[in-house]
């Protein structure tokens, strides 16, 4: 990494760039936002068709449970990803199993699973915050740069590598599926394979992006650029293009203030992203033209 | 119509269906012929989309359903109703793309596909709907759309859930001019359900009434409203 860094340096020596990106970590932080800012947009769109949002913030609880885990069997402080992983995918994986086979609304489930991962996370949080720092923590809460190290920037941009390719390979199949299920099925295509699928997908992004962006904060780089997409879009292109642009725009603009203030990346992201969607919400009656949100506010 | 002496294109035997302990078919037994339209009729909750669902392979089933294709072995499907969300952006260009291209929607050359997809909708009327919003579409545009998917590519069996709901009198009637077309133009073998007595005595070429078991099965001429009503008062 250290060319990257070097390089950074010599851009912020010569002025063509802002002079906070001689420190590495908002070197890492930026290369993060822009591995993620287009993944999580991406993903966004089908989270939002499939009305998964809520999905997406239990995930997010589970993190903390996931982390406090990792640190009691024994992981760094700085990268608890077996924890993570692997009690995140577990919770994932038990809330899709427990929809396809119980008659339970999506959203009684979530609920039952969400009041679950946060009682678990705040009684283990208290057992691991008798031997570890807080602040670790609340750096998965609402995401860190400071605590964004090289392994996590490596480990993102495997796992965003890894989740793109898979996602653009199988996103037609996905949408479909989302769309409607029965006509999925009449296409030959497994609308239960596809839907454990992409929790796992979108599971692995999640926990990948939680240093950045934190537990509580991932809900709105996954559901708010793609929401706000979705209001001036007139078709599915244009639908996923603006919801990549507008997550990628949150995460870097949003980056760059928490760089200059001194406050969490993810809450800026998060604010900024929502001002996004406001736009959107304030333009669609100029840019939604033959789209289903079209008309006035 | 077509003569009856064509060979069997779907037989199902003594097919019976139980979800949560309710016995929703019991002992189905019918042959659908090659080149046939062949009408599913019976009330609300007979288990008419349920036998349609057991033969797409969707429902778990006693009994034994047995496809005798010759050419593409395709089931193309139109479903009875389609829950999506109306607000998503999908055009009815995306929707077809979905289902015919591997190539993500939002990276295909869509110049190319434009064109197939365009002739695939002339086939039902429909081409000028190609960008429209999928949840902008009335019920009898939308039904055409999904007709058109369903006979690309060309089936050899199409399963048609009450094809005429949320249609009017006049689409009703090109509606079944198109599914004439289709069996005696382009040889598919059709099995719809239809609520209407009147749709199935023009189209049909045989229908089986079931109300869980089947009452009825022969030529549409053979049943009456007041065959239906019987069956709507045991149920009702």
């Amino acid at each position: 990494m250290e060319p990257i860094y070097t390089l950074f340096k010599s851009c912020t020596a010569a002025g063509w760039l802002p002079s906070i990106f001689e420190h590495a970590f908002m070197v890492r932080g930026l290369l993060a936002a822009l591995i993620i800012g287009p993944l999580l947009g991406a993903v966004g769109t089908v989270v939002v068709t499939k009305k998964l949002s809520f999905f997406t913030q239990t995930i997010g609880n589970a993190a903390m449970s996931g982390v406090a885990l990792g640190l009691l069997f024994g992981e760094p402080a700085d990268s608890t990803y077996a924890g993570l992983y692997g009690f995140c995918l577990i919770v994932a994986l038990l809330m899709t199993f427990v929809k396809n086979r119980t008659s339970l609304a999506n959203d009684t489930i979530i609920g039952v699973v969400l009041a679950q991962t946060l009682g678990l996370g705040i009684i283990l949080m208290i057992v691991v915050t008798n031997q570890f720092n807080i602040h670790q923590v609340e750096g998965i809460l609402f995401g860190s740069l400071i605590t964004l190290t090289d392994n996590d920037l490596i480990v993102l941009a495997i796992t965003a590598l890894a989740a793109g390719l898979l996602f653009t390979c199988t996103f037609n199949q996905f949408m479909l599926s989302s769309f409607n299920k029965t006509l999925a099925k009449a296409r030959g295509l497994s609308p239960v394979f596809l839907e454990y699928f992409f929790v796992v997908l979108m599971t692995a992004v999640v926990v990948a992006s939680l240093k950045l962006i934190g537990s509580l904060l991932v809900l709105v780089l996954i559901v708010v650029p793609a929401a706000g997409a979705q209001l001036i879009s007139s078709n599915l292109r244009r639908f996923v293009w603006l919801s990549m642009l507008f997550s990628t725009v949150s995460t870097v603009l949003g980056l760059l203030l928490s760089g200059i203030l001194p406050v969490p990346s993810g809450a800026v992201i998060a604010v900024v992203s929502s001002l996004l969607f406001y736009a959107a919400l304030l333009l669609r009656p100029l840019l939604a033209k033959g789209g289903p949100n079209q008309g006035e506010i | 119509m077509i003569a009856a002496v064509q060979p069997n294109l779907l037989e199902v035997t003594d097919l019976s269906v139980t979800l949560r302990g309710n016995r929703i078919l019991e002992q189905i037994s019918l042959a659908v012929k090659k080149g046939h339209i062949h009408a599913l009729t019976g009330p609300n909750g007979a288990g008419k989309t349920t036998l349609m669902r057991s033969v797409m392979g969707g429902m778990p089933h006693q009994g034994t359903i047995r496809f005798l294709f010759r050419d593409s072995c395709r089931l193309g499907y139109v479903p009875q109703f389609l829950e999506f969300d109306h607000s998503v952006p999908i055009t009815v260009f995306d929707f077809l793309f979905l289902m015919l291209k591997r190539v993500p929607v939002f990276l295909g050359r869509r110049r190319a596909m434009r064109e197939r997809i365009t002739a695939i909708l002339a086939a039902t009327n429909c081409a000028h709907l190609i960008d429209r919003c999928v949840g902008q579409l009335s019920g009898g545009e939308f039904r055409r759309v999904l007709l058109a998917q369903a006979l690309e590519p060309k089936p050899e069996l199409l399963l048609l859930d009450e094809p005429a709901s949320n249609i009017d009198e006049v689409g009703i009637r090109q509606f079944e001019e198109m599914l004439i077309s289709l069996r005696d133009q382009h040889g598919i073998t059709i099995l719809m359900v239809s609520h209407s007595l009147d749709m199935i005595s023009r189209v049909a070429d045989r229908v089986t009434a079931i109300n869980r078991s089947i009452f009825y099965d022969g030529s549409p001429d053979g049943l009456t409203h007041f065959d239906l009503q019987q069956q709507y008062k045991i149920l009702g």
